[in-house]
């Protein structure tokens, strides 16, 4: 008995484009058998393990489902059609999940806001927020946001707990010195709030892994201490269409902004390009009020908050500088740049780009600079050796911890205090660490002076030579 | 490999995934059947979008959806012979990412592309397109070019 099978679009590739099929078969169960010895590859798709038809294929005969006549031995006669119709279902994940008993105790002060309520409070609750960075700024940043119910909260970061982190990064506690920041705050996030759920990423975040990884999140929240991962993280947003609550420190004084919105602008509208490499200390090397990450990372939070919740006016096209010591706060306008090459209706960069070699980390004058140990520099200072020594740290670092007899002539103000060295004599420079005056020391020498670096700095100093000399 | 739309498609999936919110909206992906269907990776030119109600009971439908077999099987003898087909589905998930959930897999056809958009309160937000796996094991991404044809 010749019957015609009839294929949908979607299962054709599996039968040489073929759209009818004639078969001889008894029953539904039997032209299927026929088929699949035909064409193998359609038993999978349209039979489970278990012999049974999927779930998603539904079988009609002629007009009628099979399910309502006798499934698969459902009888056909000559003449007979049948009719493979995928079912074509599908959905999220889950429905939006609601607040438990619990959870409407925990964020009674929220619901009873009309800007919040229980509305708002699912929004949280069904929300993501990643935290770059799990220091100064993602310590206030995540511990909000996880009080306050941000259901799901993502961090990447890849260092250890120092003791010297302690003195602004609350997240942490002295009991995790040494072990992985994210397990830190991952444990200290859950202690806070049991119902939310805390994703770690310990790795770096490069040009390879930023896009795939914040597609995952709704907000991104950018607490960096450098260029190459600030710029990552813009670009990344703007090419997600993530919006990064952003903030910045540096020793008294914060930055704050939402880059990366449809209609504001994106960071590299505020700063194109990064400044030259060395000339702006990261914290390590100038210091931060340990109170300053609480104020600029709390603001985070509740940019990310005001985002998800949809209320009040993100803080896009604007940026907030806070000066603690003048306890101001100003405001300047942002405008998003019409020529932005990565937010601009025709973007030049439609990739994460090399950041190292963007922000000019790639260059490494060290290598090729002239270098002398510690050892060394206290020999010639035994031997009264004839070389001015050179201390490119900053005043304040001067006053902590300094090797008798140098110059103080900060990096920043090297290139205006030229004219004081000589240039016959030889110069011996150093810094904290060996970084900032390898940059001087290149800079030195391109103006022709016998410039020589000092390795590992007044702490290798402090360490190899001279226990009196403070570490800081 | 990846799923070409141009602007008119994409604004019929969006106003229907936008009008349904807080419910998923769904429809047709329709254009020619390209060869080589079955391999991942394929490219998809679609030049109609087609959209159909969500014919889930309603007390599920802000999170699932469903077409009709019958519609389907209508659309497909429609276009039986044409050289067109239903290449692809596109559905919305409001609020949450369009990342495939676990029912999207269970139910999902091989070859076809299947276009999710995110919509967060009323405002369609995110997309993204993928292709389920011969075996049907998982969803691989696919990428979405807004445009002419190529």
């Amino acid at each position: 008995m010749s019957i015609e099978i009839r294929l949908p679009t979607a299962l054709r590739a599996f039968a040489d484009k073929q759209e009818r099929i004639s078969v001889d078969a008894k029953d539904v169960g039997d032209a299927l058998e026929r088929l699949f010895i035909r064409h193998e590859r359609l038993r999978q798709q349209l039979m489970a393990p278990d012999g049974k038809l999927r779930l998603f294929v539904n079988i009609y005969v002629n007009d009628d489902d099979a399910r309502d006549r006798q499934g698969l031995s459902t009888p056909i006669k000559d003449g007979d059609t049948i009719l493979i119709v995928p079912a074509i279902a599908g959905g999220s994940t889950v429905a939006e999940q609601g607040l438990t008993k619990a959870e409407l105790v925990r964020y009674d002060r929220h619901l009873i806001m009309p800007e919040v309520g229980p509305e708002g409070q699912k929004k949280l609750k069904n929300a993501s927020v990643l935290c770059v960075g799990a220091g100064g700024l993602g310590s206030p940043l995540a511990l909000y946001l996880a009080a306050a119910g941000v259901g799901r909260i993502g961090i990447i970061d890849f260092d250890v707990v120092d003791e010297s982190n302690l003195q602004r990064q609350i997240i942490h506690d002295t009991a995790s010195i040494g072990t992985s920041k994210l397990a830190s705050a991952k444990k200290r996030l859950l202690a806070l709030n049991p119902y939310i759920s805390v994703e770690t990423h310990e790795a770096r975040l490069t040009s390879a892994n930023a896009v795939e990884l914040f597609k995952k999140y709704d907000v991104i929240a950018d607490g960096t201490d450098n260029f190459a991962t600030r710029y990552l993280v813009n670009d990344a947003c703007v090419l997600t269409g993530r919006p990064n609550a952003y903030g910045s420190i540096f020793r008294f004084e914060g930055q704050l902004a939402v880059f990366g919105l449809k209609d504001g602008p994106c960071y590299r509208c505020l700063y194109p390009e990064p400044p030259p490499p060395g000339l702006v200390p990261s914290c390590s090397e100038a210091g931060v009020l340990g109170v300053l990450p609480g104020v600029i990372g709390t603001m985070q939070a509740i940019e990310a908050l005001k985002l998800i919740l949809g209320i009040g006016r993100p803080l896009s096209g604007r940026l907030m500088l806070y000066d603690a010591l003048e306890q101001s706060w100003r405001t300047l306008n942002v405008k998003k740049k019409p020529a932005c090459p990565v937010c601009s209706e025709n973007p030049t960069i439609k990739a994460p780009i090399d950041y190292e070699a963007f922000c000019g980390l790639k260059e490494k004058p060290m290598s090729t600079i002239p270098e002398i140990s510690v050892q060394d520099l206290k020999a010639k200072l035994d031997k009264k050796e004839i070389f001015v020594l050179v201390d490119v740290r900053e005043p304040h670092e001067y006053e902590i911890a300094k090797i008798a007899g140098s110059t103080l002539i900060p990096l920043g103000k090297l290139p205006e205090r030229f004219a004081e060295l000589d240039k016959s004599a030889k110069l011996i420079v150093h810094c904290k660490m060996g970084g900032r005056s390898a940059k001087a020391v290149q800079l030195l020498r391109e103006k022709g002076y016998d410039a020589t670096n000092v390795t590992g700095g007044i702490t290798a100093w402090s360490e190899q030579i001279d226990p009196s000399v403070p570490q800081y | 490999m990846s799923l070409r739309l141009n602007r008119a498609v994409e604004q019929i999936a969006m106003n229907t995934a936008e009008k349904a919110f807080p419910e998923e909206g769904c429809g047709l992906l329709i254009g020619p059947v390209p060869d080589g269907f079955d391999v991942m990776g394929r490219a998809v030119e679609v030049d109609e979008a087609r959209p159909l109600p969500n014919g889930w009971d309603a007390s599920a439908k802000t999170n699932r959806y469903l077409i009709d077999p019958k519609i389907m099987a209508r659309v497909e003898a429609e276009l039986s012979g044409t050289g067109r087909g239903v290449v692809g589905f596109f559905h919305s998930h409001p609020q949450v990412p369009a990342w495939p959930s676990p029912f999207d897999l269970m139910m999902a056809m091989p070859c076809c592309s299947y276009w999710i958009i995110q919509v967060r309160d009323g405002k369609a937000v995110d997309s993204r397109a993928w292709q389920r796996t011969e075996d049907g094991r998982s969803f691989v991404e696919e990428e979405i070019f807004l445009g002419g044809y190529i």
